[in-house]
C-alpha cells in the first residue's frame, strides 16, 4: 500500500504553497499521505495540513527548530518515516529540500530523485522525469531497488486546491538534544512584502542591461503594477543591485509563471534553465542576436528604458 | 588545513547537447570540470593561500577524467586522487557517494569542498549523501565564508528566506554556489608544474568496492532514457520604434495569451 510522507515547509507562520501542492497531488493520485511539520510555533498549522487532505501530522514544535538545520531535521524526519510506515517521502526542491533530501535518503540507506518535474505511477513503479544538463535534456528515471523512495519535486508543477482547515490527528515527535558541529547563528532576512518568485503567476526580471540600482528601480514599478514578483539575473545580484533572493535561474529560483518578462537579460543557459518553463516569455533586449529571443514568445528588439514606459501605459489602460 | 575538493568531469553544457534515441549524442561533446566544482576548487585555493595547507582533488571516473585532474592541478591544487571507474553512465549519486566514502576512509582532511550540483545531472545529491556516510556535518549552497581557522569556519548559505550564517566545526563538508567566486585560469607556469604533481591512481578493489556496490547494481535509481526538453513554439520578434512595437506586442498578448484578462 502506497503511503506518502510529505515534509512541510513554513514561511512567516503559514504553510508554503509548494507543500499544499504536494498534498493536493498525492490526493489526486489517490494516495494516503501524512506530513511532517517542523519549526517553532507551528502546531497551529497542523489543521491547515489536515484540511488539505493530509492524514497524520508528525509534529516537531520547538524553539530549537526555529531555523532549519540539517542534523535535527534529518533526525526528526527519519523518526516520522518510521512511525508513519511511509513508502515514499516527498519534499520540494527548494534550498531546504535540496539540503535535506539527500541526507534523509542516505540515512535510510536509499537513493533519491531530485528536482522532479513530472511523476507517473503504476502500482509500485514510479517513473520520474527531471531536467538535466541545464535543461538541455530530460532524464526519465526509475527507482531500481525495492526500498523507500525519496523524491524532491519542483514547485509550481501541480495545482494546489485551497481547502478549509480541519481538525488534525497529530503525533508529537521527541526533539533530539543539541547538535554540536553546526551552529546556525542567524538568518539575514531581507524583509519584504513582495510576491515570492516561486509563487508568482507573473514575474518581471531585470538583467545587467538595466545598468545599475537605479535601473532596477526603473523596472520595479512594472512588477508592482502587474502584481508580479520581481526577479533578476545573477549578474544583477552579484553586482549587488538587488539581493540574491531575486535571482532566477539554475542556482537561483527555478520558476514557471504564466508570464515572464525579461528586461535586459541576454539569456545565458543557466538563466534559461530556470525560466524556460514559463508559459509565455516576453523579452526586451537591444541586441537582436541575444539568445533570450530563441525562447521568447514576444521579443521586442529595443531599449528597455523606452519600452517599459510604453508597457506600463498599456497595462494601465487595460486595467481600467 | 587539508582540503579535499571533489571534481567531476562532465560534458560542457554551454555547447550544443543533442538527444537521439534516448541517449545523449557523444559526438561533439567536450569535457570539462563541472563549473560548480571549479568554484569549490577556487575557494579551497584561497583558503590554503590564506591559512596554509594542501588541496587534494578527488574524482571517480574513466581514464579521460585525468585531464580534469591535470587542469585542477594546473589551477593550483597540490595533488590528486583518481579512482578509475568505467561505469559512470549507469551510476547514480548514491553509488558515487559510496565510492567516494570508501576512497576517503582512512585519509586525513579538515574540509571537503564541492559544487552544489554537477553540471551533467543537476542532481545535487552526491555531496550530502557522502557527508552522511562519513558522519560529517554539511553546509550547502554557500555564497561566502569567513573566519577560517584550523577548527572552525563561518559559512553564509543562500537559503530560501535569506542568508543563513552558520558556524561549522571541522571536519565537515561544504557545497558552493557559483556566486561564491570567479575561478582563476590556469597559468602557463601552472600547466607546466601540474605535470610533476602527484596523481594517485586507485582501483575499486583496493578500496573495497565490489561489483554489487558499483554501476547499476550499486545504484538505487536508474536513468531509463534521455528525452528532448519540450521545445517552445516559434516566437514573434518586433523591431522598430518601441512605442509601436510594445503596443503591437501587448495587443497580441492580450488576444492570444489572455494577458491581463
Ligand atoms: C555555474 C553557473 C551558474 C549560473 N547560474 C545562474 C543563474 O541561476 N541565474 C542567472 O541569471 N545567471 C546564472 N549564471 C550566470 C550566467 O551565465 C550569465 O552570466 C548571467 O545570466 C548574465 O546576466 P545578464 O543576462 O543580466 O547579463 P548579460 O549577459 O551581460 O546581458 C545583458 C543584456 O542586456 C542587454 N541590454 C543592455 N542594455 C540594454 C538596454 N538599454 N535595453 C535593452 N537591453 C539592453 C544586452 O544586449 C545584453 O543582452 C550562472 C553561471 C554559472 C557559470
Ligand atoms: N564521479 C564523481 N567524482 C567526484 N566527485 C563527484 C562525482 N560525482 C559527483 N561528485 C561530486 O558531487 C557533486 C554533486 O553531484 P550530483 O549529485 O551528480 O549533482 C559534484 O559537483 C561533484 O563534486
Amino acid at each position: 500500500m502506497t503511503k506518502i510522507l510529505i515534509v512541510a515547509e513554513v514561511k512567516n507562520g503559514e504553510i508554503k504553497k509548494n507543500t499544499l501542492e504536494l498534498i493536493s497531488f498525492a490526493k489526486s493520485e489517490g494516495f494516503e499521505s501524512d506530513t511532517v511539520l517542523l519549526g517553532t510555533g507551528v502546531s497551529v498549522l497542523a489543521d491547515t495540513l489536515a484540511g488539505q487532505g493530509a492524514g497524520t501530522v508528525y509534529l516537531g514544535d520547538d524553539k530549537s527548530l526555529e531555523i532549519y538545520n540539517t542534523e535535527q531535521y534529518t533526525a526528526l524526519v527519519s523518526d516520522a518515516i518510521h512511525q508513519s510506515g511511509a513508502t515514499q517521502i516527498w519534499l520540494t526542491s527548494s534550498e531546504f529540500g535540496r539540503d535535506l533530501t539527500p541526507r534523509i535518503a542516505a540515512r535510510q540507506s536509499t537513493g533519491a530523485l531530485s528536482d522532479v518535474t513530472r511523476l507517473e505511477f503504476n502500482g509500485d513503479e514510479i517513473t520520474a522525469y527531471r531536467p538535466c544538463m541545464a535543461t538541455k535534456a530530460v532524464q526519465k528515471c526509475k527507482f531500481s531497488k525495492d526500498s523507500l523512495r525519496v523524491i524532491s519535486i519542483r514547485s509550481g508543477i501541480f495545482p494546489a486546491d485551497n481547502s478549509a482547515p480541519s481538525s488534525a490527528n497529530t503525533v508529537s515527535l521527541s526533539i533530539p538534544s543539541g547538535h554540536s558541529q553546526i551552529e546556525v547563528r542567524e538568518v539575514q532576512v531581507e524583509e519584504s512584502n513582495e510576491v515570492e518568485l516561486n509563487e508568482a503567476s507573473i514575474i518581471v526580471s531585470a538583467g545587467r542591461g538595466v545598468g545599475g540600482t537605479e535601473g532596477c528601480e526603473f523596472v520595479r514599478p512594472l512588477a508592482t503594477e502587474l502584481g508580479a514578483a520581481f526577479g533578476a539575473s545573477r549578474a544583477v545580484c552579484d553586482a549587488g543591485w538587488l539581493p540574491h533572493k531575486h535571482q532566477v535561474g539554475q542556482t537561483g529560483t527555478m520558476v514557471n509563471p504564466d508570464f515572464y518578462f525579461a528586461m535586459g537579460i541576454s539569456g545565458a543557459i543557466q538563466h534559461l534553465a530556470g525560466m524556460s518553463g514559463s508559459k509565455v516569455i516576453v523579452a526586451v533586449n537591444k541586441d537582436p542576436e541575444a539568445p533570450i529571443f530563441k525562447v521568447a514568445d514576444y521579443g521586442i528588439v529595443g531599449d528597455l528604458f523606452k519600452a517599459i514606459p510604453v508597457l506600463r501605459e498599456e497595462v494601465g489602460k487595460r486595467k481600467e | 588545513m587539508e582540503i579535499i575538493v571533489l571534481v567531476k568531469q562532465v560534458p560542457d553544457v554551454a555547447l550544443n547537447i543533442k538527444v537521439k534515441e534516448g541517449e545523449i549524442v557523444e559526438e561533439g561533446l567536450s569535457y570539462v570540470i563541472s563549473s560548480w566544482d571549479e568554484t569549490a576548487l577556487e575557494a579551497a585555493l584561497q583558503i590554503t593561500e590564506d591559512v596554509g595547507g594542501e588541496v587534494t582533488l578527488l574524482t571517480v571516473g574513466p581514464d579521460k577524467a585525468a585531464e580534469s585532474l591535470r587542469k585542477g592541478l594546473a589551477m593550483g591544487a597540490h595533488k590528486a586522487i583518481h579512482v578509475k571507474y568505467d561505469q559512470a553512465g549507469e551510476t547514480d549519486s548514491y553509488a558515487f557517494a559510496k565510492i567516494l566514502q570508501k576512497a576517503l576512509e582512512g585519509r586525513n582532511y579538515d574540509l571537503i569542498l564541492t559544487g552544489r550540483q554537477s553540471q551533467d545531472t543537476d542532481s545535487g545529491l552526491t555531496a550530502p549523501m557522502l557527508a552522511e556516510f562519513l558522519g560529517l556535518p554539511q553546509v550547502t549552497n554557500i555564497i561566502r565564508f569567513s573566519d577560517v581557522s584550523e577548527k572552525n569556519i563561518t559559512l553564509y548559505r543562500k537559503g530560501d528566506h535569506g542568508t543563513e550564517v552558520v558556524d561549522m566545526v571541522m571536519p565537515g563538508l561544504v557545497t558552493v554556489n557559483d556566486s561564491l567566486n570567479e575561478p582563476r585560469l590556469a597559468s602557463m607556469r601552472g600547466i607546466m608544474m601540474a605535470k610533476k604533481k602527484p596523481l594517485e591512481e586507485i582501483d575499486l578493489d583496493s578500496i573495497g568496492i565490489t561489483s554489487e556496490m558499483s554501476g547499476i547494481q550499486g545504484s538505487m535509481t536508474q536513468v531509463l532514457q534521455f528525452e528532448k526538453p519540450e521545445s517552445r513554439k516559434e516566437g514573434q520578434i518586433f523591431e522598430g520604434d518601441e512605442a509601436d512595437t510594445v503596443t503591437q506586442a501587448v495587443d497580441l498578448m492580450v488576444g492570444e495569451a489572455k494577458f491581463l484578462t
